[in-house]
C-alpha cells in the first residue's frame, strides 16, 4: 500500500514539475518584451548611440555563445573571433555572389545569407568541435589561439575570392529606398533641404556630394561634418565617423602599430556606391521592423533594429538551452566530467554541442558584424576581437547571460570613455590607444583573482549571502 | 635541390628561437601546471628594454643580460601577482589571468615605446655568408643565434642534470608532495621554474628582434609556434620542447620557402591540431595515466 502512494506521490511530483512549454512561453515573454524596450529605446535616441546600440547588441549575440562555451562548459576558447570571421565572410560572399538560393532557386535576400552564415558556423564549430572535445584546459585555449592567428591569415592564401589583406566590401541589404533614403532624412531633418523624397535628382546629389566627403575622410573634418546642422549629410558624416573609430578600436586592440595602416582602409571602404544600396530589393530587411519608420530612415538605426533582431532570437535560444536539460549538462560535465559520465552523459558529445552553439551564434555576430562595417577584412576579425570577447566574458559574469550583456556594453564603452576623458585632458594617442586595453588586461585579472564571478556572479553572491545562502560563484 | 638546402638552412635560427620560447612554456608547465599564454608578452616586453639598452649604449651583449634579468624579475612578478594567488580549482580562471597579462604587457609596451614596428640592429653582420663560391642563406648573426641558443640549452641541462637544485626543481615537478616531504621548498623551486622561465623567453626574443621587427604585437604568431613545438614534444619534455622548436622552425622555413610565408600559421595550426588527434599526449611524454 505504501509502496503505492510512493508510486503514485512520485507520478504527482513528475506532473507538478513545469511543463516545459511554460518555460518556453515565459522566455519568449521575457526576450519579446527586451526586445520591444530596446526598439522604443533605439527609435528616441541619437543615431550616433544607435549605433552604439548595434555594437553591443552584435558584441552580446556573440558572447552568448561565450557564456555557453566559457562559463557553462568550462572551455576556454579564443577561436570566436575566427568563428565571427567565418560568418561575415560567407554572408559577404553568399550576398555578393548568389542571386537565386542554390538548388531551390529561390529569391536571394539577406536572411538566406544569414542562414548560411550560421550553417557555416555550424560546420567549422563542429570541425574545431571534435578536435577540442579531446582536449582540455590549456591545449584547447591553444589551438583555439592557433585558430585565431590562423583563419585570417588564410584570406591571404585566397586573394581573388577574400580580398587578401583589404578584405571585402559588401553591398549591405538596406530596406527599399535605403542609402538615399538616409540621403534624404538627413537633408530634411537638418532643415536643408525640402525636396519631395522620393525625387531621383535629390538623392542623386546627395550621393554624390557624400562620395566627396568619403574621399576627403579625415577625422578633423567629422567633427565639423556632424557640428555643422546645414551640412546636409550631417548623418552620413556621424555614420562614418563611428565606423572608422570602431575600427580603429578593433585595431588598436588586435594589431596596436602593425594594422595602423591597414586600419585607414576599411576605413575608406564603407564608401559603398550607393546607387547600388539604392537598388536593391525591397524585402531584403532581415528584422522586418524598420518599416515603421521608412519615411527618415537613418543607417545607424537600421543597424541597431537588426542586430538587436538577431540578438534578439540567439538570446532567446541561448536562454531555452541554459536554463533546461543540456545547460545542466553542460555544467554535469564541466564540474565533474566523470561523475557526468557515470550517469550516463557523454562527456565529449557535451562539449562538441557546445561548441557548435557557440560557432552558430558567433558565426551570427559575424554576419551582423559585416553588415555593420559593411566590410569584412582579416583586420577586423582578428586575435583582437577573440580576446575582447574574452575579456567581456569575464567581466561581466562567466555563466550568465545577463553577464553576456554586460561584458559587450564594457567592451563598447570602455574605449569610448577613455577616448572622452584623453579629449578632455589631451592625452597622447600613443598612451589614448592603449589605454582600454591596458585596462581590459588589468580588470580581467583582477576579477579572476578577486571575483571569478565577474559582475553578475559577484552580485548574485552579494545577494545570496544576504539571504543567508552560499553559492559557487561560477555556478 | 639546392632550394631545399637553403630553406632548411634558413629554418634553423627561428627554430632555434622558437626552441627558446618553447622551453620557457615547458618550464613553466614544469613548475605549476600552466601554459603561461603571456610569455611571448614578457619576452616582447623585456626585448623592448634591450632595444632601449641598446640605443642607448650600443652595446648588444649588455642588452642582452639586461635582458634576462629583466626576463627573471618579470617573471617572478607575474607569478607572485596573477599566478600565485589564482585558485588553484579555477583552471579556466588561471588560463584567462596569463591571457589578461598578455593584453596589459602588449598595451603597456604600445604605451612605453608606441605602435609602430622598430628594428633591432644586430649585433654583427645579417647578410648571407659566401663560402665556396655562391651566397648561403646564413649569417654571422645566424651562427651567433645557434651559438647563444646552444649555449643556452647545454646550461640549463647542466642545471638540470648536475646541480642539487636542478634535482630539486626535478622533485617539485614530478611530485611536490613527496619533494616537500624530502625537504625541498617547493614554492621556491616553482618561482625558479617561473624565473627561470623568462629568463630563456627573453634571450629568445632579443635573438629574433634583429631578424623580424618589434612592436607591441610582433610576438603572437611566435606563441602560436612555441606552443605547437611544447604541445607536440609533450609539454613536459625539455629535450621536446627543443627539438620540436628546430623543427617547426624548418617546417616553416620549407612551408614559407616553397609557398608563402603566410601559410606558415595555417600549417602551424594543422600540425597543432594533427598532433593533437594522434597524439595528444605528445611525443616525448612518456605517463600513460589519466587523473580522476
Amino acid at each position: 500500500m505504501s509502496l503505492l502512494t510512493d508510486v503514485k506521490n512520485m507520478s504527482n511530483a513528475q506532473k507538478l514539475r513545469t511543463f516545459p512549454g511554460n518555460r518556453i512561453v515565459w522566455h519568449a515573454v521575457i526576450v519579446g518584451v527586451v526586445w520591444l524596450l530596446l526598439l522604443l529605446l533605439n527609435n528616441n535616441i541619437d543615431p550616433l548611440y544607435s549605433s552604439y546600440l548595434a555594437l553591443v547588441a552584435m558584441y552580446a549575440t556573440a558572447m552568448f555563445g561565450m557564456t555557453i562555451l566559457v562559463g557553462l562548459s568550462g572551455q576556454v576558447s579564443l577561436g570566436n573571433g575566427a568563428l565571427m570571421a567565418v560568418g561575415g565572410y560567407v554572408f559577404a560572399l553568399t550576398s555578393m555572389n548568389w542571386q537565386t538560393v542554390p538548388i531551390f532557386g529561390w529569391e536571394w535576400n539577406a536572411v538566406w545569407s544569414m542562414v548560411f552564415a550560421g550553417l557555416g558556423g555550424i560546420l567549422i564549430g563542429g570541425i574545431v568541435g571534435g578536435l577540442a572535445a579531446r582536449l582540455k584546459g590549456p591545449y584547447l585555449a591553444g589551438l583555439t589561439l592557433g585558430l585565431a592567428v590562423g583563419v585570417p591569415a588564410i584570406t591571404n592564401r585566397f586573394p581573388e575570392l577574400l580580398g587578401g589583406e583589404n578584405g571585402l566590401m559588401l553591398t549591405v541589404p538596406y530596406p527599399a529606398g535605403g542609402y538615399a533614403a538616409s540621403e534624404i532624412a538627413a537633408g530634411t531633418e537638418s532643415g536643408a533641404e525640402t525636396s519631395d523624397p522620393n525625387s531621383d535628382a535629390g538623392s542623386d546629389t546627395g550621393a554624390a556630394a557624400g562620395e566627396d566627403q568619403y574621399a576627403e575622410l579625415d577625422l578633423s573634418e567629422f567633427d565639423q561634418g556632424v557640428d555643422a546642422s546645414s551640412d546636409p549629410n550631417a548623418t552620413l558624416a556621424t555614420e562614418d565617423l563611428l565606423t572608422e573609430g570602431d575600427l580603429l578600436t578593433l585595431d588598436d586592440f588586435s594589431n596596436g602599430g602593425d594594422l595602423g595602416l591597414e586600419s585607414a582602409d576599411p576605413a575608406v571602404e564603407p564608401s559603398v556606391d550607393p546607387s547600388v544600396d539604392a537598388g536593391l530589393d525591397p524585402g531584403l530587411n532581415p528584422s522586418g521592423i524598420t518599416d515603421s519608420f521608412d519615411t527618415g530612415f537613418i543607417i545607424e538605426r537600421w543597424q541597431a533594429s537588426m542586430a538587436i533582431a538577431v540578438a534578439r532570437l540567439v538570446a532567446f535560444a541561448a536562454l531555452n538551452l541554459i536554463r533546461g536539460r543540456q545547460g545542466r549538462v553542460w555544467k554535469a560535465v564541466r564540474d565533474d566530467p566523470i561523475a557526468a559520465a557515470v550517469v550516463g552523459i557523454s562527456p565529449s558529445g557535451s562539449k562538441v554541442s557546445a561548441f557548435v552553439v557557440s560557432s552558430l551564434f558567433a558565426a551570427l555576430a559575424g554576419a551582423v558584424f559585416a553588415q555593420i562595417l559593411s566590410f569584412v577584412g582579416p583586420g577586423a576579425f582578428g586575435l583582437g576581437l577573440s580576446l575582447s570577447l574574452l575579456v567581456g566574458i569575464v567581466l561581466g559574469g562567466r555563466s550568465s547571460l545577463l553577464g553576456a550583456i554586460l561584458g559587450a556594453l564594457i567592451i563598447v564603452w570602455l574605449p569610448e570613455l577613455v577616448n572622452g576623458l584623453s579629449g578632455e585632458r589631451g592625452w597622447p594617442d600613443q598612451i589614448t590607444n592603449n589605454a582600454p586595453n591596458l585596462l581590459y588586461g588589468l580588470l580581467v585579472v583582477a576579477v579572476v583573482l578577486a571575483a571569478p564571478g565577474g559582475i553578475t556572479g559577484t552580485v548574485r553572491s552579494w545577494i545570496d549571502r544576504s539571504r543567508g545562502k552560499s553559492r559557487s560563484p561560477l555556478s | 635541390m639546392t632550394n631545399f638546402i637553403d630553406f632548411l638552412l634558413g629554418g634553423f635560427s627561428s627554430g632555434a628561437v622558437i626552441a627558446l620560447m618553447a622551453l620557457a612554456l615547458v618550464m613553466v608547465w614544469r613548475s605549476t601546471r600552466m601554459v603561461n599564454f603571456a610569455q611571448v608578452g614578457q619576452a616582447m616586453f623585456t626585448t623592448y628594454i634591450a632595444l632601449t639598452v641598446q640605443q642607448s649604449t650600443g652595446n648588444w651583449l649588455l642588452a642582452l643580460a639586461v635582458a634576462m634579468v629583466a626576463g627573471l624579475i618579470l617573471g617572478i612578478v607575474v607569478f607572485f601577482l596573477v599566478i600565485r594567488p589564482v585558485k588553484n580549482s579555477d583552471t579556466t580562471g588561471a588560463i584567462i589571468a596569463t591571457f589578461g597579462v598578455l593584453i596589459a604587457l602588449q598595451a603597456g609596451a604600445g604605451m612605453i615605446w608606441g605602435g609602430d614596428p622598430e628594428g633591432f640592429i644586430p649585433p654583427v653582420s645579417n647578410a648571407g655568408l659566401e663560402f665556396a663560391g655562391r651566397i648561403w642563406p646564413v649569417s654571422l648573426y645566424d651562427i651567433l643565434v645557434w651559438v647563444v641558443t646552444a649555449a643556452l640549452v647545454i646550461g640549463l641541462t647542466l642545471l638540470f642534470t648536475k646541480t642539487s637544485l636542478g634535482l630539486s626543481m626535478r622533485a617539485s615537478a614530478f611530485n611536490p608532495e613527496v619533494a616537500r616531504l624530502s625537504g625541498v621548498r617547493v614554492n621556491r623551486m616553482l618561482i625558479t621554474g617561473w624565473a627561470i622561465a623568462g629568463a630563456t623567453g627573453a634571450v629568445g626574443g632579443v635573438l629574433i628582434a634583429p631578424v623580424s621587427t618589434i612592436s607591441p604585437n610582433s610576438f603572437d604568431i611566435l606563441l602560436v609556434f612555441a606552443f605547437t613545438a611544447a604541445v607536440i614534444g609533450g609539454l613536459d619534455s625539455l629535450i621536446g620542447a627543443v627539438t620540436f622548436g628546430i623543427g617547426t622552425g624548418l617546417v616553416i622555413s620549407l612551408v614559407s620557402g616553397y609557398t608563402d610565408a603566410s601559410n606558415a600559421p595555417v600549417v602551424a595550426l594543422a600540425l597543432l591540431a594533427l598532433n593533437l588527434l594522434l597524439k595528444p599526449d605528445g611525443v616525448f611524454s612518456h605517463h600513460g595515466s589519466r587523473s580522476v
